[in-house]
């Protein structure tokens, strides 16, 4: 039983999508050890898919009985282009993670992130990125000892140096 | 008194006493911020705390989620945003009462409320889960897998309006927990030939993409609301209040206590029977429902804290966690080497008194925390969502890395954050999916038990189900559980027979 009344600009598809994703996965589940055991690899994952087929053609004819919602457009009310935005920006963070390195990939994704969804000067969200980059690896680099990529810079090195200066001092 | 010398343990030690006191602020910092969310902030955190020794992470984690349960009523007295789904109830009066000018007098009030439905929670759970502990071990492998599957039609039949949509993202958790070599035959399930998935899907990747990466894309949508600011007076509440509605606070612990026990349901649903029965049995309130009544704040806030101490006792006892939140926790203490279940009290009953001593401990400083540092606090949850969103972004990147040093972790946390995003915006919950992965191995160990202990003849399976009274009152619970979703029910049988 739902209690929605309306259909959100791009439900249909989604749910759709999921009735076709739960048939493949049944199948893939089928495939495991077909109906030889009932105590068989595949049996708890077959029953799992068939749960998620009958449930997701179910909920994909509610979507198809509801009317949609009036003046709903999908680039506006469901992916609104600030979510592209994040959504692009986070899968190319974790591209550069590796090659830039977690200092300058991440200092490149706050910066970016916060001049466009803030919408305050470049000096302000350059302050402020490097201001929580700095709080975020002491906590976690140092503090918790967490290994994070190092890319093109030189981590180690820089702060066995620091460490250095800090014991000479 | 060795459990009093492990009860004591976290009080003792200055290191998981600042742990825990650390917890604990966070907790109410991060429950408070409309669009952080305690099992956002638990699943982040195992990626950074898994190799910590498992007493300093449990103090973490315990005082993050005894904070944020009582923390998400602060924005929803001030803003009229509740910070946690368990705080819904609390804006309905809490709100009104800063209205008034009266915010300050609401949280203090809130505060000692809360903090004492945490301790009916707790001395519940410290009596109940040894006896419920003894009983669940002449458990069947077929209880267990009933049980399993009440907890997820539960979850699913409440956290959304839709029954088919809270099943189906059951389901998808239970199938997600499967992938990867069958723990008994080693035969490879849903790996497609990629070894990497052998080992299956990082639980935590799933969580941090589900909760942290889709709830924080979710919160893009609000980026412009106007946040309105409140006058901030008098904290401390007066003793006369404490006092004239003492009873109420236990009335309402005790209905968050045995909500917060029940697969399925958690403090959102405990503050709203609490706020609901606080409406019924308050005769003559000083201030209509509605519009600032002290019993309308009361009720949900002692209700929320106390179900806390309820929902530890199925995921101690049982190992069946009830909602989202517990989810994740009993995913940490899985992580931690802990087995929550009937044998946690036998094998390593230590722990069972540690938690209990250490969720005392955070409900002591959820009060400290609680009336201190309010003015500032109202300052912080005004921090925009356009600096809020991109940190919590690079935090969930860096915790799901954290977990393998690897990339691939990265990429499930965005492909579960998408699907999650989508799931979120079409009304699909997804608090079922991780209680299904989480559930699907003892799911799939204890269905296989159970077959194979009839030597595969479904027939006798069904017979001895019905000879068992546990197995019949499970069963009979989850027919009954999805029947009452039906349309059969809710628009023929319920109107004629509760008219």
């Amino acid at each position: 039983m739902s209690s929605q009344t309306t259909r959100y600009p791009g439900e249909r598809l989604f749910s759709f999508l999921l009735v076709v994703f739960s048939i493949f996965l049944l199948w893939r589940a089928y495939l495991i050890s077909g109906f030889s055991d009932l105590s068989s690899p595949g049996a708890v994952p077959m029953g799992a898919s068939a749960m998620m087929v009958i449930s997701a053609c179910i909920a994909f004819t509610q979507t198809l009985k509801q009317p949609p919602v009036e003046g709903g457009r999908f680039f506006y009310h469901c992916l609104p282009m600030v979510v592209g935005f994040m959504m692009a920006m986070v899968i190319i963070y974790a591209v550069l993670l590796e090659q830039l390195g977690f200092i300058i990939a991440s200092l490149l994704f706050l910066f970016i992130t916060l001049r466009t969804l803030s919408q305050r000067s470049a000096l302000w969200s350059l302050g402020l990125a490097v201001i929580s980059l700095a709080i975020i690896y002491i906590i976690f680099r140092l503090i918790f000892q967490i290994v994070l990529p190092e890319g093109v810079v030189p981590e180690r090195e820089i702060l066995a140096v620091v460490s250095r200066l800090w014991e000479d001092a | 008194m060795e459990a009093l010398n492990y009860f004591a343990l976290s009080w003792l030690s200055p290191e998981l006493l600042a742990l825990t006191a650390l917890g604990t602020f966070l907790g109410i910092y991060v429950g408070a911020i409309p669009g952080l969310s305690v099992t956002m902030a638990v699943s982040i955190l195992i990626s950074f705390t898994f190799s910590w020794d498992v007493n300093n992470a449990l103090c973490l984690m315990v005082g993050i989620f005894m904070g944020g349960v009582y923390g998400g009523s602060r924005t929803a007295i001030l803003l009229n945003i509740p910070g946690a789904p368990s705080a819904i109830a609390t804006a309905l009066d809490g709100y009104p009462l800063a209205k008034k000018g009266l915010a300050g007098e609401a949280i203090g009030l809130s505060t000692v409320m809360s903090v004492i439905g945490g301790f009916v929670g707790i001395i519940v759970l410290a009596l109940a889960a040894p006896t419920i502990s003894e009983f669940a071990i002449t458990f069947q492998p077929r209880d267990y897998l009933l049980l399993a599957i009440l907890g997820l039609t539960l979850v699913g039949s409440l956290s959304s309006g839709s029954l088919a949509k809270g099943l189906f993202a059951g389901a998808l958790g239970v199938l997600v927990g499967t992938v990867g070599l069958d723990p008994l035959t080693a035969e490879e399930r849903f790996t497609f030939g990629v070894i990497e998935l052998w080992d299956g899907i990082n639980v935590i990747a799933a969580m941090i993409g589900l909760f942290g990466v889709s709830e924080a894309l979710h919160q893009l949508h609000h980026l412009d609301k106007a946040i309105i600011k409140q006058k901030i007076t008098r904290i401390i509440p007066p003793w006369a209040d404490i006092r004239k509605y003492f009873p109420l606070s236990l009335q309402s612990s005790f209905i968050g206590v045995i909500i917060g026990a029940l697969p399925g349901t958690g403090g959102d649903i405990a503050a709203l029977m609490a706020y609901d029965q606080a409406k019924r049995s308050t005769k003559k309130p000083d201030v209509p429902f509605g519009h600032g009544a002290k019993e309308g704040l009361i009720a949900p806030e002692a209700a929320n804290n106390a179900a806390v101490g309820g929902a530890f006792i199925p995921m101690l006892t049982l190992g069946i966690p009830g909602d989202a939140v517990t989810a994740v926790f009993i995913g940490a203490l899985f992580i931690h080497g802990l087995n929550p279940g009937p044998l946690l009290l036998v094998e390593q009953p230590h722990m069972f008194w540690f938690t209990v001593g250490n969720l005392t401990l955070a409900n002591i400083f959820v009060l400290i925390f609680g009336l201190t540092g309010i003015r500032i606090f109202s300052k912080l949850v005004e921090c925009p969502k356009g600096v809020m969103i991109p940190l919590i972004m690079l935090l969930s990147v860096v915790g799901a890395y954290a977990i393998n040093n690897s990339v691939i972790d990265i990429w499930w946390m965005l492909a579960f954050g998408i699907l999650g995003y989508f799931m979120r915006l079409y009304n699909y919950p997804v608090g079922p999916v991780i209680l299904g992965v989480i559930l699907s191995k003892l799911m799939d160990e204890n269905w296989r038990r159970a077959i194979l202990s009839e030597r595969g003849d479904m027939g006798q399976f069904f017979a001895n189900l019905f000879s068992s009274p546990l197995s019949c009152v499970l069963f009979a619970a989850i027919v009954l559980a999805l029947f009452t979703q039906t349309p059969l029910w809710t628009k023929t049988l319920k109107p004629r027979l509760f008219r």
